[in-house]
């Protein structure tokens, strides 16, 4: 079997970088008609403060409630009016705001993600803060409290890291923390993150790159720099130890186990290659999981693997899967890690591999696809790994690993004996 | 009104700019062929769009299911890659994903998709295992029963979750009594659990063929798409195949339902009705006008009931066409203590006899749906779900640029006129799912006397 040929990636990369510290990135691509412009700010919830949990979540809501020169929503009111794409995130290691609309309006985008970089705290009331902490926790329940398995992502982590440990919270962080949150902490908040020196900024699309670093120094320029806070204390722990384990029996329609290991960080070929074998496992139908308790034994509604990668010493590995009815959470778990076992005795075969890779492949070049996910990814890329011409070299990089080194990764990071335990039991019936 | 700046904090060093007027814009033209054996071929080259994008829509309605075998057409679609008379599933899958390959189905109440993604470089081997499920599929038993125990543990996640729950009691309630559309379009429990092997293999040799079927294929080729086209499915025959054609949908009555989640914190909400389809004269009006009530961001509904009240993570009026007529409603989950009032005060707002729509929100609303539309259907993927939902619709290859016309015409007046026609804020059906016991008051008292909904 010859190997398959790959697709060639060459997008454009310019790089720049402003007298205030602020990283800019353009990347033209003429004749798309729009333009993305994405602001990756290098806090997350790794960064909040114990007992300030929620807090960079929070944050990213206030950043749409108006600036020096912007009234209280109006930043979505006018982009949208210009025909854009609006939104923003916040995760583990950042935030990002984003907005893509036809090239005519970059001056605009530019200006109004300038105004809050520059001038936030001018706008900020009591009122708006409290409303939009209502809005939060009415986003908590919408997603975490009020859906089946909504806590899972709360007791996983708590299961992979210590309480204090970056990593040992959720984005949307505690409502006891929300609640005794004051006005002055979210200026504070502003003040100590939010500086064009702990920014990256990416315009893709209908742009000259030219125009693009122009236009960014334009409105950005006299943004003033701030003293960066050091990146949080959090060299990389060992694989877990003890299996910890975490039992529920909730309201679920079945039962469900959860497994998780520490993996090494993302930007390393270890990550790379526990990402293969997680895929290998548990990605696609003819991943391991899915071919034996799936379709071959019939135990699982669906099995799967998947991984979460970090930048702060640790990313994690995660394995599930839904029991079919009659097939105790017990059972599944043990079925779960006998397939880990098998993995780690006999290694993924070369073919295993060439299909994890041609998968990513495919996600990799559907993520370069659209010009909004591929300035995420180039913002993404200078902020976590000080590199964005990486994208170009992602396909390349990934189809480098072999069996045996993916079978090396498998035996230091992913073994049964290194692994958490977060499984739902299904209540009984009323 | 606009937010005081602090006079001793920064201000804001440069004027807003203005925005220029987009530059000329049009969906991404389709070439067309005709393969003799029926199958059409529709081709949307897109340079630099390395994932092509196939799908394959195969005219077969849920209405061609036998009633007492509903759910069919679902397992059917579900067991087509499990297998063919060429590769066992297992081997199937290895080849599929050797090449990079993501194949899924989809059903609605306009027919089947098969639906592929695949790196430019493997479009040839990857469409011939398309080509192999859709035509050759070898429909195990063991396969079509396990999909049948899948489908049926898949209807109780879905009713465990809110926003699907409501959703399915609306179906439910919006339609008329009886008629296929109240029920899922994947089968409800009593009838999937009839469906076998023969079933499904009977129902595939009536159904599934190439007459009436159409293959749209995005991206940019390496190699001739339509040879390839010919190449994989040139030889399809199926002499016997029976086309159905769509039910059309009616409306049911006006009703007030409540699917009870006893301790939810939140009711998810569905209020809205019957509706209209994208070839009603007063689609590109009303389009408008759902956006200025409840699409854009700073709509009249989620200003209100998220900005100014923070009674909910984000409300919206959506409208949902079918192929003929539609539904349309607001969603939204609110905290249990402030439904009742957030549901008083929607009511309010839907209401644009006093408070018809401005000139601003028609402008803002006409600049979105043309602004957005050169980012939504940039990739192939994007061009080629508008394209096979436009097929499933009947509608015309150039829809897209006829309805944005359509949109830059719309006047404020046409916009309240078609928006009224829907819309009348008291004859509304309301689904929630929530706990009944603390809301079913608040709400009888509200003037929505709603009742338990029983699956």
């Amino acid at each position: 079997m010859s190997a398959p040929a790959r697709v060639r990636l060459d997008y454009p990369i310019v790089q720049s970088r402003l007298d205030n510290g602020l990283r800019v990135i353009a990347s033209p691509d003429p004749g798309v008609g729009s333009v993305a412009v994405n602001l990756w700010y290098d806090v997350g919830s790794r960064h909040e403060q114990p007992h300030r949990t929620g807090f960079a979540h929070l944050f990213e809501h206030l950043m749409f409630q108006g600036s020096g020169g912007v009234a209280s929503g109006e930043h979505f009111g006018l982009l949208q009016a210009a025909g854009a794409s609006v939104n923003a995130t916040t995760w583990f290691d950042r935030t990002n705001y984003f907005e893509t609309l036809p090239a005519g309006g970059l001056d605009l985008a530019l200006w109004l993600e300038a105004d809050r970089m520059a001038s936030l705290p001018a706008a900020l009331t009591r009122e708006n803060f409290e409303n939009q902490r209502e809005v939060v926790k009415e986003e908590k329940r919408q997603r975490y409290d009020n859906v089946p398995y909504g806590d899972v992502m709360e007791l996983l982590i708590s299961v992979t890291f210590p309480p204090d440990h970056p990593y040992g919270h959720t984005t949307i962080g505690s409502m006891a923390d929300l609640d005794a949150a004051q006005l002055e902490d979210v200026t504070a908040f502003f003040t100590r993150h939010y500086l064009p020196n702990n920014a990256v900024i990416s315009v893709v699309g209908d742009v000259p790159a030219d125009t693009a670093l122009d236009r960014v120094a334009h409105y950005f320029g006299d943004v003033p720099a701030g003293p960066v806070p050091p990146p949080p204390d959090q060299p990389g722990l060992p694989p877990i130890s003890g299996l910890p384990r975490r039992e529920k029996v909730a309201e679920v329609p079945s039962a469900a186990v959860y497994l998780t290991w520490r993996l090494p960080p993302v930007g390393t070929r270890a990550y790379d290659a526990a990402d293969l074998a997680l895929t290998v496992l548990g990605t696609g139908q003819s991943s391991r999981l899915h071919r034996t308790l799936v379709r071959r034994r019939e135990l699982a509604e669906q099995a799967g693997a998947s991984s979460l990668g970090l930048i702060g010493g640790n990313s994690v590995g995660f394995v599930n899967g839904l029991a079919r009815d009659g097939v105790s959470p017990e059972q599944l778990e043990e079925e779960l890690i006998a397939e880990v076992t098998r993995l780690g005795t006999e290694g993924p075969t070369d073919l295993e591999v060439q299909r994890a890779q041609a998968t990513f492949e495919r996600h990799w070049l559907h993520e370069l696809a659209r010009v909004d996910s591929r300035a995420d990814e180039l913002s993404g890329f200078a902020t976590l790994h000080d590199d964005p011409t990486l994208v170009n070299r992602r396909i390349d990089d990934i189809a480098a690993i072999g069996a045996a080194e993916i079978a090396e990764v498998i035996a230091e990071w992913f073994t049964p004996e290194q692994r958490a335990t977060v499984l739902y039991r299904k209540e009984e019936a009323r | 009104m606009t937010t005081t700046a602090d006079p001793t904090g920064p201000t804001n060093r440069l004027p807003r700019p203005d925005v220029a007027p987009p530059g000329p814009w049009s969906f991404p033209a389709a070439e067309t062929a005709e393969l003799d054996n029926g199958l059409r071929v529709l081709v949307h080259r897109l340079s630099g769009q390395h994932v092509i994008a196939a799908n394959l829509i195969l005219p077969v309605p849920p209405d061609a299911e036998p009633r007492e075998h509903e759910g069919v057409l679902a397992i059917c679609a579900r067991t087509l890659d499990e297998g063919s008379r060429l590769h066992d599933g297992e081997t199937f899958a290895e080849l599929m994903e050797s090449e990079g390959a993501g194949l899924g189905v989809e059903i609605g109440p306009g027919g089947l998709q098969l639906v592929l993604d695949v790196p430019s470089t493997r479009f040839s081997p990857a469409l011939g295992l398309l080509a192999e499920a859709a035509t050759v599929p070898a429909f195990a038993a063991a396969d079509v029963d396990r999909h049948v125990q899948l489908r049926l543990a898949e209807i109780e996640q879905a009713w465990a979750n809110p926003g699907q729950a409501s959703a399915l009691a609306f179906r439910r309630a919006v339609y008329a009594d009886g008629t296929r559309p109240t029920r899922m379009t994947e089968g409800e429990p009593e009838t999937v659990r009839t469906v076998d092997r023969d079933l499904v293999a009977g129902f595939h040799a009536r159904h599934v063929g190439p007459r009436g079927a159409t293959l749209v294929l995005a991206g940019d080729f390496a190699e001739d798409p339509f040879a390839l086209a010919e190449r994989h499915f040139g030889g399809w025959a199926v002499p016997d195949q029976q086309v159905v054609d769509p039910v059309p949908a009616r409306p049911g009555d006006r009703t007030a339902l409540i699917v009870d989640r006893p301790g939810a914190v939140q009711a998810d909400v569905r209020l809205g009705g019957f509706g209209i389809d994208r070839n009603d004269p007063r689609w590109a009006a009303a389009v408008i006008g759902a956006y200025a009530m409840g699409g854009a961001f700073l709509s009249r509904l989620n200003r209100v009931l998220r900005e100014e009240r923070g009674y909910s993570y984000g409300v919206r009026l959506g409208l949902s066409p079918l192929r003929r007529g539609g539904t349309f409603a607001v969603q939204g989950s609110f905290r249990t203590e402030v439904t009742a009032e957030a549901l008083v005060e929607a009511r309010a707002l839907l209401r644009v006899d006093d408070d018809p729509f401005t000139a601003t929100e028609v402008e803002e609303a006409i600049a979105f749906f043309a602004g957005v539309s050169p980012l939504r259907y940039a990739t192939a993927d994007g061009v080629v779900d508008q394209a096979a939902s436009q097929v499933l619709a009947g509608l015309p290859t150039d829809y897209v640029d006829h309805n944005l016309r359509r949109l830059r015409e719309v006047t404020p007046e046409a916009a309240t006129e078609a928006y009224r026609s829907l819309v009348d804020p008291d004859a509304l059906t309301l689904v929630l799912a929530g706990d009944a016991e603390r809301l079913t008051g608040p709400l009888t008292e509200a003037g929505w006397p709603v009742q338990r909904f029983t699956r």
